[in-house]
C-alpha cells in the first residue's frame, strides 16, 4: 500500500456515488470527445474544400465564352506563363470546336427541338453546311442575311483537352466508361472518346472509326456523363484537335487549379497580370466561401461545446473532490496527526480524483466513439441546409459546371472517427480535468488542522 | 526528558481571547508514565497537540530530549510527529477504510519504513496488544470499541516513539475494557521504555501513573507527584 493505491482503492469506497460520478464524467467526456472529433473532421472537411471546391480560375480569351462573342484565342504558350504563378497546382487546357455535316460523317445525337432553331436563327449562319438535299446552302453560307428555310442540325461539339482525369472535361459531375478507356492526354494520335448517346446514333464501338476533318478518326472509349449534353459530345488530345482543325497552339479555355481557395485571389490577381489584355479571367470563391461558412460556424460550435464539456467535467470532479474531503476532515487530520505531510495527503486525494476520472474517461470514450459521427452530421446537417443551393442547368460553354448543390452532399458527406490521436487528446482532456479539479480540494487539504482531531465531531 | 516551560496557548473567538493553555510548566523523566486530569474546558486536549506539534503555543517552550519542538520548522515537525510521537485518541481515529494491519502500518509508511518490514512489524504489534488472527485484516468498522484502541495503540507504537500522547485512551470504554487497555499502555511504557502522557477523567487510573498533573483554567494547581 502506498499513497497512489489508497487513493485508487479510495475511490470505490462509496460504490453508488463511484458509479454516478463515473457516469456524469463519461458523459462529459463523452461530448467533449465528440465535440473534439467533429473539430477535426470539420477542419479537414473545410481544408479539402477548400483545395478542392470553388478553387479553380477560368481563363477565356478577352471576350469570349465557349463558341459566344469573339476577339482573338489565346495560346499554349501564353498559357503556360500561368503554370509558374504561385499557389497553382495544375493547369489544364481546352479547345472547343463544332464539327458540321461537311466536317465529318458523323450524326448529332441532338435534335434541333424549339431551343436549337431558336439558336440556329440567333447566331446567323455561317458555320453549318445546309443538311443533305438542301440547295443553295453556298450561297446563304456566303450571304449572312440570307433567309433559305433549313432543317437545322445542331453541330457536334468537340473537345481537345490536355487532362482527361477530372469529370469536368467532359461536362459532367461524374464519369464512367461504358467501354474502352480515356485516351494519354499528351498525345497527338488520331483518338477520341465519345459519349454514349453520340456512339449510340452512329453506332460507333470501341475500334470504329469515323472522319472529322478530313482524317480518320479512331473510337478508344464511350463514356456516359448521365447528362444529355455531355453524351452528345466527344473528347480527343488537345494536340490531335489543334492539328486537325488547323488551330495550332490555340486554346479557347484553360483552368487554373489553386492549392487553397484562401489562395484564390492572389493567384486570380497574378493570372490577371500574367495575361493581360487577352484573356479574361475569372474565379468561383464566392460559392466555396458559401459552402465553408456553415463549417466555420460548426467548428466554432464544436469548440465552445468542447470548452463546456471540459469545464462541466472539472467541476464535476472538483465539487465531488470537496465532498470527499469534506466528509474526510477527520481522517485526513489522523493522518497528518501520524506523520503524513501535506504533499502526500493531496497525493493520495488527487489519484483518487484521477481514478475517478480515468474510469469517467473509459466511459466517456465509449460514448464519444459511439457519438462522433452521428454529433457531427446532426452539427453539420443543421447548419448547412440553410444554404443549400441548386445549381442552374444553364448552357455550358466553358465545359466546366458551376458549384451548386452538390458541394452541399460533399460537405454531408463527412466522416468523423475516433482514431489513436483522438484517444490520446481523451486521456489528456482526462487528466487535465482531474488535474484543474482537484487543485481547490488540495488546498482544503492544506487547511485541515490535525489538532482538530482531538475534538468530537 | 520532556520539559514544558510557561507554556501559554490563547484562541481567538467571536467573543475575545481564550486562554486555554495559561503559563504550564512541568516536566517528566524518560520512561515515566504522567496523567492529567482535571474538569471539562480546562485545556487538556489543547495541551496534549501542544506536546504532540499538533499546534503551535503562542508561547513558551517544549523541550523534547534536547530540541525546542516549538522552533522547529513545519517540515521538521511531520517528521518529530512521525518519529518521535504516538498518538491514541478518545475515539480511536483509525481510517476507516483500511484493515487493522494497514493502519499499524500507516506511520510506517510515512516515516519510509521498508515494505516487509513494516508488515512483519505491524503484526508482531497487533499479537502484542492481543489483537490475533483475523481479526488483523478487519476494517475498523467491524472490531469492537476495545479492539479498536488496541489498533490505535500499536500504530502509536510503529515507529519507536519516545512520547506517547493519549487524550482518554478508555473515555468510551467500559471499565473493564478501560482497564485492561490502561494496563496495556502502562506494561509498554514499561517494556519498550517509552514516556506516556494519559488525559483521563478516571481517577482511579490516574492514581496508578507515576506523576498526575491537574489542570484548572489552563493553569496547573497541583503537581501530583508521588
Ligand atoms: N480551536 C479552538 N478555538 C477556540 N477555542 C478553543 C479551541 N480549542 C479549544 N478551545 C477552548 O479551549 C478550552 C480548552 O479546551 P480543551 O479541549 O483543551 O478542554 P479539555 O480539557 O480537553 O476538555 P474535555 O475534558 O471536555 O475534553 C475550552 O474553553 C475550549 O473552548
Ligand atoms: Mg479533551
Amino acid at each position: 500500500m502506498n499513497v497512489v493505491s489508497r487513493g485508487i482503492r479510495n475511490a470505490f469506497r462509496n460504490t453508488i456515488r463511484t458509479f454516478s460520478i463515473v457516469v456524469i464524467l463519461g458523459l462529459s467526456v463523452g461530448l467533449a470527445l465528440s465535440m473534439l472529433g467533429a473539430r477535426q473532421a470539420v477542419q479537414q472537411k473545410i481544408t479539402t474544400i477548400k483545395s478542392t471546391i470553388g478553387n479553380t480560375i477560368s481563363i477565356s480569351p478577352a471576350g469570349a465564352r465557349g463558341f459566344q462573342g469573339g476577339g482573338e484565342p489565346l495560346t499554349t504558350a501564353e498559357i503556360a506563363k500561368v503554370s509558374s504563378i504561385a499557389n497553382v497546382t495544375k493547369v489544364t487546357e481546352a479547345l472547343q470546336d463544332r464539327l458540321t455535316t461537311s466536317d465529318t460523317n458523323l450524326v448529332s445525337a441532338i435534335d434541333a427541338g424549339t431551343l436549337g432553331n431558336r439558336q440556329a436563327g440567333n447566331s446567323g449562319v455561317g458555320f453549318q453546311a445546309p443538311p443533305d438535299g438542301v440547295p443553295g446552302g453556298a450561297a446563304a453560307s456566303q450571304d449572312g442575311t440570307a433567309t433559305v428555310k433549313r432543317t437545322f442540325t445542331p453541330p457536334l461539339i468537340v473537345s481537345g483537352v490536355n487532362d482527361v482525369s477530372a469529370a469536368s472535361a467532359y461536362g459532367g459531375d461524374s464519369v464512367t466508361f461504358t467501354s474502352g478507356a480515356a485516351f494519354n492526354a499528351s498525345s497527338s494520335e488520331n483518338v477520341a472518346v465519345v459519349g454514349k448517346a453520340l456512339a449510340a446514333k452512329n453506332s460507333l464501338s470501341v475500334g470504329s472509326t469515323f472522319t472529322a476533318y478530313g482524317a480518320t478518326v479512331k473510337v478508344v472509349g464511350i463514356y456516359d456523363t448521365g447528362n444529355t449534353f455531355a453524351n452528345a459530345g466527344m473528347l480527343m488530345p488537345l494536340a490531335t484537335l489543334q492539328t486537325l482543325s488547323a488551330q495550332a497552339g490555340q486554346i479557347s479555355s484553360a483552368t487554373a487549379t489553386v492549392n487553397s481557395i484562401d489562395n484564390i485571389d492572389a493567384a486570380t490577381t497574378a493570372i490577371k497580370t500574367a495575361l493581360g489584355t487577352a484573356a479574361d479571367v475569372t474565379n468561383d470563391q464566392t460559392t466555396a466561401k458559401t459552402a465553408v461558412e456553415p463549417l466555420e460556424s460548426v467548428k466554432t460550435i464544436s469548440l465552445y461545446s468542447l470548452i463546456g464539456a471540459l469545464v462541466a467535467g472539472s467541476v464535476i470532479i472538483l465539487l465531488t473532490m470537496m465532498m470527499i474531503v469534506r466528509e474526510r476532515r477527520r481522517e485526513i487530520g489522523v493522518m497528518k496527526a501520524i506523520g503524513s505531510s501535506n504533499l502526500k495527503t493531496m497525493l493520495q486525494f488527487i489519484s483518487e480524483a484521477v481514478t475517478l476520472t480515468f474510469l469517467g474517461m473509459l466511459v466517456g470514450l465509449v460514448i464519444g466513439i459511439a457519438a462522433a459521427n452521428p454529433v457531427t452530421k446532426v452539427l453539420v446537417n443543421n447548419s448547412s441546409s440553410s444554404t443549400t443551393q441548386t445549381a442552374g442547368p444553364g448552357v455550358r460553354t466553358r465545359g466546366i459546371r458551376g458549384f451548386g448543390s452538390n458541394s452541399v452532399t460533399n460537405i454531408k458527406n463527412i466522416k468523423t472517427s475516433v482514431g489513436a490521436g483522438t484517444l490520446l487528446d481523451g486521456v489528456g482532456i482526462a487528466f487535465l480535468i482531474a488535474i484543474l479539479g482537484s487543485a481547490i480540494p488540495a488546498l482544503l487539504i492544506s487547511k485541515v488542522r490535525p489538532a482538530d482531531v482531538m475534538r468530537a465531531e | 526528558m520532556l520539559q514544558v516551560k510557561d507554556l501559554h496557548k490563547s484562541f481567538k473567538t467571536g467573543d475575545g481571547n481564550v486562554n486555554a493553555i495559561d503559563g504550564v510548566s512541568f516536566s517528566v523523566p524518560d520512561g515515566q508514565f504522567a496523567s492529567i486530569i482535571g474538569k471539562s474546558g480546562s485545556g487538556k486536549s489543547t495541551l496534549l497537540s501542544l506536546l504532540g506539534a499538533l499546534d503551535k503555543p503562542t508561547s513558551g517552550s517544549i523541550v523534547v530530549g534536547e530540541k525546542d519542538i516549538v522552533k522547529l520548522h513545519d517540515h521538521t515537525l511531520i517528521k518529530y510527529r512521525c518519529e518521535k510521537i504516538g498518538f491514541v485518541f478518545q475515539n480511536y481515529n483509525l481510517v476507516p477504510n483500511l484493515s487493522a494491519i494497514e493502519n499499524v502500518v500507516l506511520p510506517m509508511e510515512f516515516a519510509g519504513v521498508s515494505k516487509t518490514k513494516r508488515l512483519v512489524r505491524a503484526k508482531e504489534l497487533l499479537n502484542q496488544v492481543g489483537l490475533e488472527g483475523g481479526k488483523q485484516n478487519r476494517k475498523p468498522g467491524r472490531l469492537s470499541g476495545g479492539e479498536q484502541q488496541r489498533v490505535a495503540i500499536a500504530r502509536a507504537l510503529a515507529n519507536h516513539p519516545s512520547l506517547i500522547l493519549a487524550d482518554e485512551p478508555t473515555g468510551n470504554l467500559d471499565n473493564q475494557t478501560g482497564k485492561l487497555i490502561f494496563d496495556l499502555l502502562h506494561n509498554l511504557s514499561r517494556t519498550e521504555k517509552t514516556t506516556i502522557v494519559v488525559v483521563t477523567h478516571d481517577l482511579d487510573i490516574a492514581g496508578k501513573t507515576d506523576v498526575t498533573f491537574r489542570l484548572s483554567d489552563g493553569k496547573l494547581v497541583k503537581n501530583g507527584a508521588k
